[in-house]
């Protein structure tokens, strides 16, 4: 049934949609009648520089003195309170006022005595650009990298995960995140396969991503297993195949001659599209996570031969079969379940160290197999995390949450590579220079694909100038 | 054109006006097109209608030319003259527009359009009008009856939502599409009413019903049907947001616990057509005007749903939000931060509202029944801070309030609605004592009642245990004990061993492993670890024999294991375990994590531990000493500790040549003294049901008596509880109903020596818990636990002590608990806030908004209401923007109708059903919605808005889970009560309505179909995706339901005295799922499609019930039919 061309024409299928669109959204609350505004055609606003985004995302918070930001004054001070040493300023109470506070618990506070350093950092690539030795392999891609170090954001717990997707407080409500902006402005890239992909368990409050776009915004939640990669996806029942190639037809038929009754329904005829898409779906969805025809060379870069980082590499690899089959969106996420696995109150440094053994290979493993295949220069590659976490210690040998200066970096698609952009005070405290709310990565990541956010707004869902954040210019290439 | 590709989103609905009707020259249109745009959206709010600052107005071009208080905002022909210009382009606050915190600078492109415009002489049309004066805004003028249009096609018009409808085709040339079939009209009405299916036999009454008014007669019973308030309490849930609660781990962050008795409250409510009106003021105020009545108290789940943990600011915020959308159609939320932009309400409007609110709290009364406010309540709200102050929060920031004035609650005055006088509630004394309810106590004794039955029915298994022991032993005589009681008659055999461990004999035992020592006269395994230790007899053993070990555990790292092994296979197996190829084992454990004796078998070097009875739980302790019997007699295996009987068990293992062992494993131990000799053939042997014992057996005589003091203890306790409630309850009620004063002294002195006794059981029970741990202790415990036993003493003494001591002015009688406040932690995530007093006044205030909300002549509560009912009855509203009817929301597409309707819901007594009545009898609900191709209709008005079709509405995602169970007969008919967890919706069979529902648990299945968001939805999408086709055809709800939908319409088919061929099948399965009979051609296709079934070799195994394999796999394909998901 899938190999035979279908009935219904792909022209056919694409004026039925049509229709469709004029009448898209249009329900959606609040819109001006005069012409103000109109939804969005798939097509970017203007040139866009990238087609596609992986979105990587720690959960729990990790440290950027230890990844991407090194503080050599933290070993100088270590031990000693803030105000013995010459930075004590960084407490000035307007500068700590950005903080809004869900629930104020033992963490997320002010951790005065300096801690030092738990990993050495080096010089890497061309740039010169220090990375901690935790992530060997993302270092060795540094020259294709764009290091933001001047983050901040204001929820001092993990909502701000719900924050750094949505750009919006957690006090705030829920809004659609990112992923959902992307899918709802840009059309698809193949009609295969769903074009916003989740991998990864995720944490409740940001367990939803089109809000008030709508669930159809939502990402597809994917998983690794080739039998059953997609919920629904396979019968829950065992059904006989040849019984449902004689049904799928029929129902083919069935609806194709209502559609030759009512060549005006939309609705059906979408509904015909989405059956179509479905069944291909079944096939396309567990090749894309299907490794059989991956070399081996392929599969021992991503580290699939190692048990600490096989499934992370498992998703990477995934991520990027699926870019090169033409997903748009895909929003990994690491070590959620509890407060997130980067989440090192104490024992930062084994906790960093197992994590970034996880996530450095596949992620090293992902920058060099994109360029190899020439995907880089279409995919934007974000690695990111909530906030960072304090330069003083918690319970001895841990760090808190931190959410004045923390590091995210970009790599490929328009983004310029073997460059810092901005940073920290000397301890890592402040992000001090070219400051960036965690919108301004979402503003960046738009204007790469061409969308101008403001033309995306939905009236009635007005937007604050904050959540539409401003691209950082400075990193596009 | 859009292409989403994967996600297609369509709505039904849609008005497009553009400009293109518009006769203007190309500048005009200019200015039409591109300029007025960019001063609407960007300054209007503040230089318009609703608001001139600075006297300038930009709502028309000819205004802006005139200026304000600054001089011309537009000097025609000179943009650098231009106030306008100046203003946008100025770079700091104040100067600049709009101002910081109004809005973003216009961009360069916004600013160059300006320019270039005032450059080319700001030419605009001669006629352009001001904005309306927003006060005049169409949803803000009171409700009038309209008059009835007259309509040419009055034949066509069956109530006059028709001649409404009509007089817009007629306006506008369209011709209304005929009524839908019978069937179709049967499908709509069950599905519109009660969200399931007509039945089959449903389907045949009405097909074969004659009378013309069967239809009505149709409706007015599906209102009449209890599913009728299960389907629309599903769409206010969607309203009013339902949500039970959610929360991270089992922290109650949102919602309440039991919130469903709201939901409850509205099926019934819907049910019993209780007045919409009335609905309103019960939700938000039932605790003022009905402040006793639990069963109305359940309507303020309202108000409950919005508890916030953690952020009053963010529970109140959903709280005026959700209150203004949902009743009144206002976006009251935007002027938390300032003036709204749109509509003329102040910020303070804002601040008013949730003054209303500001003494609102939540907590959970004490049903009738259930004494646990954990496993169930009603939650309800309260006000419990009258004297909190509002305040309006700088630009919204809640760290920013100002305290210069404290906001009184009040409502804009724009609506012409005087708000009542807010005059505070005295309430009856039960609603704030509610320990005075009746149940209340009853309960508490009926609960103590049940406590000491249970503590009594403890006591006797105890006693039965004892007798048990009693009956089973006799003292012990010698050092290994008595003979076993089973063996009678005489006939002995003498053993064949008597080790007492005086050396350790290496002709008699062979070592493998551990480490063994003798100090003082005893053998002692010294090894740690989870590792063996064995003692291996190097002669015979008799086939059936009678084991005895005398032991010692001493300690061990986890396991504790000692025990007695025999058939083993003549291997080490300190070497290599696998090598054992047969081994039986008997042996005990002391485990921390359950204690037991365990009947085990090797077999190829696979260890195997068989369930009970092959393991009993067994109090086995380190540190004392045990004698194991174990009597082996073929496959039968007993076991005695310290002669009484713990296991009987036949092992599955056949016997086999081989040793005896004596083992431990990670265990150190003391062997005292071994026996082993033939079984007595005249030894009677326990069978493992002679041992089913409830509860692990008593070891010890001192155990024995240690836990029958303790249950013994535990009744007295029980008693005393009972007495103290009864004596407690008895001096309450003397206080309560003011019985004379030497009456209260004598209850309330009654109820103190109770409670004075109470402490004493209390302590009494304490002392023999302890005695009982100080029996068990090992000797490095003990001191601690005569310690304990010692302060248990003197504690019992104290509380004897105390009982015949005087009273003391200041003693108290605790409360008995009728309520208690959901607490909060706002303060600090580490503990509650201090709990709130039930106080016996309420301030009033939201009784009396509720009284402004539903006063009649209220221009917005009755339109907003039946612009809800309409749109679910229709699938599209008649304002599109169903929660903002501002301005800027949408107009009504039908402004007279809305009225109309708005007026008879307030003149029907704000009846629901007869709203209801009335539209499922107009001729525009019965249109088809068959459109045929090149109808003109579709030309003039291809979205429908005018209503000459009808338009298809994709089923809701709980209306496609009960359509499937209802139509396989297994709908669970239930109705009410708590919410079904998410692990339980799979096996369910209730309605949907009734799963847990929350923000973080929802069910996939439903999820998939646009289900609720519980944070808000006004309207649900109807979207179109493919993973609905995906869980259509592949989900278990589905597949596993076909052979009974398939059976049913076979059964119907056979009922109907059709024949029962193919096509009859084909037909009636139409009729039923689809509400119509297949053409000629899907008839056709439909029974190749059966032959073609049938030819498949499944067909003849048949894999279900009904083997109805073909049938099965046609109801399949008509479940993912397109007419089947949608109501047509």
């Amino acid at each position: 049934m899938l190999d035979r061309p279908s009935f219904w024409t792909r022209r056919q299928f694409l004026s039925g949609f049509a229709a469709i669109a004029t009448g898209a959204i249009l329900h959606r609350d609040g819109y001006g009648r005069d012409g103000e505004w109109v939804p969005p055609d798939g097509k970017p606003h203007f040139p866009p520089k990238a087609k596609s985004v992986i979105w990587l995302f720690m959960n729990g918070g990790m440290s950027h003195v230890e990844s991407f930001d090194p503080k050599p004054m933290l070993n100088k001070y270590a031990g000693k309170t803030l105000k013995e040493t010459p930075f004590s300023d960084v407490l000035d109470p307007k500068k700590l006022a950005i903080e809004r506070l869900v629930v104020p618990d033992a963490n997320g506070n002010l951790r005065t005595t300096l801690y030092p350093l738990q990993v050495g950092f080096r010089k890497h690539g061309q740039s010169g650009i220090e990375v901690s030795d935790w992530f060997p392999h993302i270092a060795r891609h540094i020259d294709r990298i764009a290091v933001i170090r001047s983050m901040w954001t204001t929820d001092s717990n993990h909502g701000a995960q719900t924050q750094f997707h949505s750009g919006r407080h957690q006090n705030d409500g829920y809004f659609p995140n990112l992923g959902a902006w992307v899918h709802y402005g840009l059309a698809s890239l193949n009609d295969n396969l769903p074009q916003y992909i989740s991998f990864g368990r995720r944490e409740y409050w940001n367990s939803r991503d089109g809000h008030y776009l709508g669930p159809a915004h939502d990402a597809v939640p994917l998983r690794v297993d080739p039998k059953n990669p997609l919920d629904f996806s396979q019968p829950e029942r065992p059904v006989s195949s040849q019984a449902r190639t004689i049904g799928i037809d029929l129902l083919q038929k069935l609806n194709s001659h209502r559609a030759a009754v009512s060549p005006q329904d939309t609705v059906l005829s979408a509904r015909i599209a989405s059956y179509e898409l479905a069944f291909r779906m079944q096939q396309s969805i567990p090749e894309a996570v299907d490794f059989s025809k991956e070399t081996e060379e392929t599969k021992k870069l991503y580290g699939l031969d190692l048990p600490h980082c096989r499934e992370f590499g498992a998703q990477m690899l995934a991520a990027r079969r699926l870019v090169e089959r033409g997903v748009r969106f895909i929003q990994v996420q690491h070590g959620a379940g509890g407060a997130g696995a980067w989440d090192a109150h104490s024992s930062l440094k084994t906790n960093h160290q197992n994590n970034a053994l996880a996530v450095d290979q596949p992620v090293g493993a992902l920058l060099e197999d994109l360029s190899r295949r020439g995907l880089l220069e279409e995919t934007i590659v974000v690695f990111a995390t909530e906030f960072g976490r304090t330069p003083g210690s918690q319970n001895g040998d841990g760090r808190d949450h931190h959410i004045y200066g923390f590091s995210v970096w970009m790599a490929g698609g328009g983004i310029k590579g073997g460059v810092v952009h901005g940073a920290t005070d000397e301890i890592g405290f402040h992000a001090v220079e070219h400051r960036h709310y965690v919108t301004d990565v979402h503003a960046t990541i738009l204007k790469l694909l061409g969308l101008d956010s403001r033309r995306l707004e939905i009236p009635g869902r007005k937007r604050l100038d904050i959540d539409h954040g401003q691209p950082i210019d400075e990193i596009i290439a | 054109m859009r292409l989403t590709g994967y996600f297609i989103v369509f709505s039904s609905f849609g008005i497009w006006l553009g400009l293109e009707g518009l006769s203007a020259h190309a500048e005009e249109l200019d200015y039409l097109k591109h300029v007025k745009p960019i001063l609407k959206s960007r300054c209007y709010a503040c230089h318009g209608a609703l608001k001139q600052n600075g006297k300038l107005r930009l709502d028309t071009a000819k205004r802006g030319i005139q200026g304000g208080s600054s001089g011309p905002a537009i000097v025609p022909g000179n943009p650098e003259q231009s106030e306008l210009i100046r203003r946008v382009t100025a770079q700091n606050s104040p100067e600049r527009m709009p101002p910081e915190h109004e809005g973003a600078p216009l961009t360069a492109a916004e600013i160059d359009t300006l320019r270039k415009w005032i450059q080319g002489g700001a030419l605009h049309p001669a006629d352009e009008q001001p904005e309306a004066d927003p006060r005049d805004h169409w949803a803000f003028r009171p409700i009038r009856r309209p008059p009835i249009p007259k309509v040419k096609n009055a034949a066509w018009v069956r109530n006059p939502i028709d001649a409404f409808v009509a007089a817009q085709h007629e306006q506008r040339g369209l011709t209304p599409m005929p009524e839908a079939s019978r069937m179709e009209l049967l499908r709509r009405l069950y599905f519109d009413l009660i969200g399931l299916p007509p039945t089959p036999e449903e389907i045949a009454a009405v097909l074969a019903d004659k009378r013309a008014d069967w239809y009505e007669r149709t409706a007015q019973g599906l209102l009449e049907n209890p599913r009728f308030g299960e389907r629309w309490a599903r769409h206010w849930m969607d309203i009013w947001r339902y949500s039970d609660w959610w929360g991270l781990g089992s922290e109650l962050r949102n919602s309440q616990k039991h919130i469903w008795h709201w939901r409850d409250w509205i099926i019934e409510s819907l049910n019993k057509d209780l007045p919409y009106d009335e609905m309103i003021r019960q939700m938000l105020a039932a605790d003022e005007l009905y402040p006793n009545d639990l069963d109305k108290l359940r309507a303020t789940g309202f108000l409950a749903r919005n508890y916030f943990l953690f952020n009053r600011h963010q529970w109140l915020d959903d709280t005026v939000e959700h209150v203004s959308k949902a009743f009144l159609g206002l976006t009251m939320n935007c002027t938390r931060c300032h003036d709204h932009k749109y509509d003329p309400l102040p910020q303070l409007a804002y601040y008013q509202l949730r003054a209303f609110f500001e003494p609102y709290h939540v907590r959970l009364d004490v049903i009738p029944g259930e004494t646990d406010l954990q496993r169930d309540g009603i939650p309800r709200v309260f006000d419990a801070w009258p004297d909190d102050p509002t305040y309006r929060f700088v630009r919204g920031d809640e760290k920013n309030p100002d305290k210069s004035r404290v906001i009184p609650p009040g409502v804009p005055e724009l609506f012409g609605v005087e708000l009542p006088k807010i005059q505070p509630v005295s309430l009856p004394i039960e609603a704030w004592q509610p320990q005075r309810r009746p149940w209340v106590i009853s309960d508490q004794v009926e609960n103590a009642k049940r406590k000491l039955k249970v503590a009594k029915d403890d006591l006797a298994k105890i006693r039965k245990r004892i007798s048990f022991l009693e009956t089973v032993t006799t003292p012990r005589t010698s050092p290994i004990g008595p003979p076993s009681p089973a063996v009678k008659g005489g006939n002995r055999t003498d053993s064949v061993v008597i080790e007492t461990f005086e050396s350790l004999n290496t002709e008699r035992w062979q070592i493998l492993g551990g480490e063994w020592a003798f100090e003082a006269g005893r053998l002692e395994q010294k090894q740690d670890g989870p590792k063996r230790s064995v003692l291996r007899l190097r002669q015979p053993v008799p086939q059936n024999f009678e084991a005895t070990l005398r032991f010692t555990l001493l300690g061990g790292s986890q396991w504790k294991s000692i025990g007695i092994s025999f058939d083993t296979a003549l291997a080490d197996p300190t070497r290599d375990p696998t090598a054992v190829d047969h081994e039986q084992n008997v042996y005990v454990s002391a485990y921390a994590g359950g204690p037991k004796i365990q009947a085990s078998f090797s077999l190829a070097g696979q260890w195997h531990y068989p369930p009970p009875p092959a393991m009993r739980l067994l109090p086995i302790q380190l540190q004392r000493e045990y004698t194991l019997r174990v009597q082996v007699r073929d496959q039968l295996i007993n076991a005695y500790i310290n002669g009484i009987p713990v296991l009987a068990c036949r092992t599955p293992q056949a016997r086999q040549d081989g040793c005896l062992q004596l083992f431990t494993f990670d265990a150190r131990a003391v062997f005292h003294e071994f026996r082993l000799k033939p079984l007595d053939a005249n030894a009677e042997l326990w069978n493992p049901s002679d041992l089913a014992l409830e509860a692990p057996p008593i070891l010890h005589v001192e155990d024995a008596k240690a836990e029958l003091a303790v249950a013994e203890a535990a009744v007295a306790v029980a008693s005393a509880e009972l007495t103290e409630i009864e004596l407690r309850a008895k001096a309450w009620q003397a206080i309560w109903s003011r019985l004379e004063e030497s009456h209260q002294r004598s209850t309330f002195d009654a109820a103190i020596h109770a409670a004075r006794q109470l402490k004493v059981a209390q302590a009494r029970h304490a002392l023999a818990l302890a005695r009982r741990e100080e029996m068990r202790a090992t000797p490095d415990k003990k001191p601690s636990a005569q310690q304990a036993v010692q302060s248990a003493t003197e504690a019992l003494r104290q509380a004897e002590a105390n009982v015949p001591a005087d009273i003391q002015a200041n003693e108290k009688i605790p409360e008995f608990q009728g309520a208690r406040w959901t607490p909060t932690r706002f303060r600090s995530s580490q503990a509650d806030d201090p709990a709130p007093a039930f106080l016996p006044q309420s301030t009033g205030r939201r009784s009396a908004l509720a009284r402004w909300i539903t006063d009649p002549k209220h221009p917005l509560t009755a339109r907003v209401a039946v612009n809800h009912i309409w749109t679910r009855h229709f699938g599209t509203p008649l304002v599109p923007t169903v929660f903002d009817f501002g301005r800027k929301g949408q107009p009504p597409t039908h402004p007279e109708l809305l009225d109309w309707l708005a007026s008879e819901l307030i003149d029907s007594g704000w009846s629901m059903k007869h709203l209801h009545r009335l539209i499922v009898s107009s001729a525009t609900y019965r249109l088809t919605s068959v459109v045929p191709p090149n109808e003109p209709n579709s030309k003039l008005d291809p979205e429908n808005v005018l209503l000459w079709r009808r338009t298809p509405i994709r089923m809701e995602s709980q209306i496609v889970r009960d359509a499937v169970l209802s139509l396989a007969g297994v709908l669970d008919p239930r109705m009410g009560g708590p919410s079904i967890a998410s692990d339980d919706q799979a096996s369910s069979k209730r309605r949907s309505v009734y799963f847990f529902h929350s923000n973080n648990e929802r069910n996939l299945f439903l999820t998939l179909f646009d289900d609720a968001l519980v944070t808000e939805c006004y309207r649900r999408d109807q979207s179109i995706i493919p993973q609905q086709a995906l869980a259509l055809t592949n989900s278990r709800l589905v597949l596993d339901h076909l052979g009974a939908i398939a059976e049913r319409i076979a059964q119907s088919v056979r009922a109907n005295q059709h024949s029962s061929s193919d096509e009859a099948f084909v037909n009636q399965a139409f009729l039923v799922l689809l509400a119509r009979v297949p053409s000629g051609e899907e008839l056709r296709d439909c029974l190749q499609a059966l032959r073609e079934w049938r030819k498949l070799p499944e067909s003849a195994a048949g894999d279900g019930k009904y083997n109805r394999f073909a049938e099965e796999n046609l109801i399949w394909v008509l479940l993912n039919h397109h007419d089947f998901i949608m109501v047509r």
